[in-house]
């Protein structure tokens, strides 16, 4: 059997704030079809990794593709869900415009989102359980909701990779739940997905690969395989009180 | 003062329509600035305008041999120290540690003392049409011409229909820039763009309202429209409606009151709109949303009691 073809992948990546190294040489590669889990400490560069392969930061060395391609070639394929803190709430806008953003990729510049646009937007809010917000100011909306637009804002790009960065940060279970369904209808459909994670407990629920991140790559492949607690414990540096930590994780 | 004779009077009539239609233009193209929090270097942009303005005045004396009160070259001038300033200020910030609230105002004040003496200069030099050269500080509305306010018009209806064109664009690179970029779309193309026609909004007020309060006319709509509108379009729009119609009861206030600058008094009429949107807005009124959480507050408090003496 031939390995799985690869969906997207760096080499040698290396990021640096002024002169600090907060990646080194990450080689990463991600399985199409897979669920990948990008796990690691605070400041491992979990975020950074996905921001320098998005352009969002400039790569000190190093290259990322998609689909064997450079992301300028294949940038509707590629779908960037980030961590909903990121924006001012307080925006004047609803909730069923914010989704409808989404679309603008396609769209290109000055044309506008018509109503093939927003019935787009519409289906992507009853996947994510939220139609009936569709008209309220998105100040409106619980941390939960936030992400849930997000992630709406997200498939209305009908991308075949997604990228998410703590999907699940401070969200109800509800929420959660909801998100968990629609990550396994994507996956389930064949998409790939990468997935910012901090909560060890959860990862093995998401997610069927990991990388273990902290700088450079700890381990990488399938969960059962690279999500060991010698990794892990390489990875988070674990030293007293870690233990009982890693008993629960994995 | 009876409006028919104020609108008789073709100074007073200038004056009415120049205001207007700078409040209009700054306040509908403000409305970007406040919500990507730009409204600190907007100042930084009105200030800094007047070595331009000045700069271009003695350029068309000394090189054109032409009017220095020619309005295109005033704002072509002040777009161009205005913008110098901005990038000033933000590479400075974005090179070193030093805060950019700091760098703002070190360029704000560089570019205005540089201002200020060309302005002393050109008040000290022979330099034909050079009287009432101070005005490009707090303005001065009855020299509008006819061919101000043509130009006017014309350039601020040109930064309104970039607004217009690039609405998809502006609206994105404002509320998430990241996913902006993630998309595809070119980050300095679009703050281009959004920049030139803030600056636009700003140095249309110089000749009028001068450079050191017309930062007032790009902030304050914006920050009133806010309260009372929840969409963009009806933000830009009511925003817009608050500066002209600010501006034209500040402008005909000032006239009937007799021997009160324009500017400033357009600058109290829109804080008195902006006060009144403070607190009489449904939505986010300081006095409704303090009450709203002083009520919230209670209920939780006489909650917490009753669990306590459940047990």
């Amino acid at each position: 059997m031939s390995p799985a073809p690869i969906a997207c992948q760096t080499r040698n990546l290396s990021v640096a704030y002024r002169a600090d190294p907060v990646l080194r040489r990450v080689n990463f590669s991600v399985p199409a079809g897979s669920v990948m889990g990008v796990v690691g400490p605070n400041g491992a560069g979990k975020s950074t990794l996905i921001k320098a392969m998005l352009g969002l930061v400039t790569p000190l060395t190093g290259t990322s593709e998609f689909f064997g391609h450079p992301l300028d070639e294949v940038r509707r394929r590629v779908g960037y869900m980030s961590q909903s803190t990121s924006v001012d709430w307080d925006f004047p806008t609803t909730v069923i415009d914010l989704v409808t953003m989404g679309t603008y990729g396609e769209l290109g510049w000055i044309k506008r989102p018509g109503p093939a646009e927003r019935a787009r937007a519409m289906a992507a809010l009853e996947q994510t359980g939220i139609p009936e917000l569709a008209d309220q100011q998105i100040g409106e909306l619980s941390g939960g909701q936030r992400q849930r637009a997000f992630l709406a804002r997200t498939l209305v790009q009908a991308p075949e990779l997604y990228f998410m960065d703590e999907p699940f940060q401070g969200i109800d279970a509800k929420s959660q739940q909801a998100m968990v369904e629609v990550l396994k209808e994507l996956s389930s459909q064949g998409k790939t997905i990468v997935i910012v994670h901090h909560h060890l407990a959860t990862v093995r629920d998401y997610c069927d690969h990991v990388t273990l991140l902290n700088v450079g790559v700890i381990a990488s492949g399938p969960a059962d395989q690279a999500f060991t607690k010698e990794n892990i414990r390489i990875a988070y540096e674990a030293g007293e009180g870690a233990e009982a930590f890693l008993d629960t994780a994995v | 003062m009876e409006l028919i004779e104020f609108f008789g009077n073709h100074t007073f009539r200038m004056v009415f329509l120049g205001t207007t239609l700078i409040g209009c233009v700054a306040g509908a193209l403000g409305s970007f600035a406040y919500l990507r929090k730009q409204s600190l270097i907007s100042d930084v942009v009105a200030h800094s305008a007047l070595p331009g303005a000045l700069m271009a005045f003695l350029i068309a004396v000394l090189v054109l041999d032409a009017s220095g009160r020619n309005m295109l070259g005033l704002i072509v001038g002040a777009v161009t120290t205005g913008t110098l300033a901005a990038l000033f200020a933000n590479s400075i910030s974005a090179r070193t540690k030093i805060p950019i609230d700091t760098a703002m105002a070190i360029s704000l004040t560089v570019f205005f003392g540089a201002g200020m003496i060309l302005l002393r200069i050109i008040a000290n030099g022979p330099f034909p049409g050079k009287g009432g050269i101070n005005d490009y500080l707090f303005g001065n509305a009855s020299v509008i011409t006819i061919a101000d306010l043509t130009t006017s018009a014309a350039v601020g209806a040109l930064a309104l229909i970039l607004m217009l064109v690039f609405w998809k664009e502006f609206t994105l690179r404002t509320f998430d820039p990241v996913l902006s970029t993630v998309l595809g779309f070119r980050a300095r193309v679009i703050d281009t763009l959004m920049f030139t026609t803030i600056v636009i909004a700003i140095v249309i007020g110089v000749k009028a309202v001068g450079v050191v309060l017309m930062i007032a006319f790009v902030v304050t709509p914006p920050a009133a429209a806010r309260q009372w509108t929840s969409t963009l379009p009806g933000m830009v729009a009511l925003s817009g409606v608050i500066g002209g119609v600010g501006s034209g009861v500040g402008a005909y206030l000032s006239i009937a009151i007799g021997s009160v600058p324009t500017g400033p008094v357009i600058v109290l009429t829109l804080f008195v709109i902006f006060l009144i949107s403070l607190l009489a807005s449904p939505r986010r009124s300081i006095i409704t949303t303090a009450l709203r959480h002083a009520r919230a507050r209670d209920a939780l408090r006489r909650e917490l009691l009753s669990d306590l003496s459940d047990r």
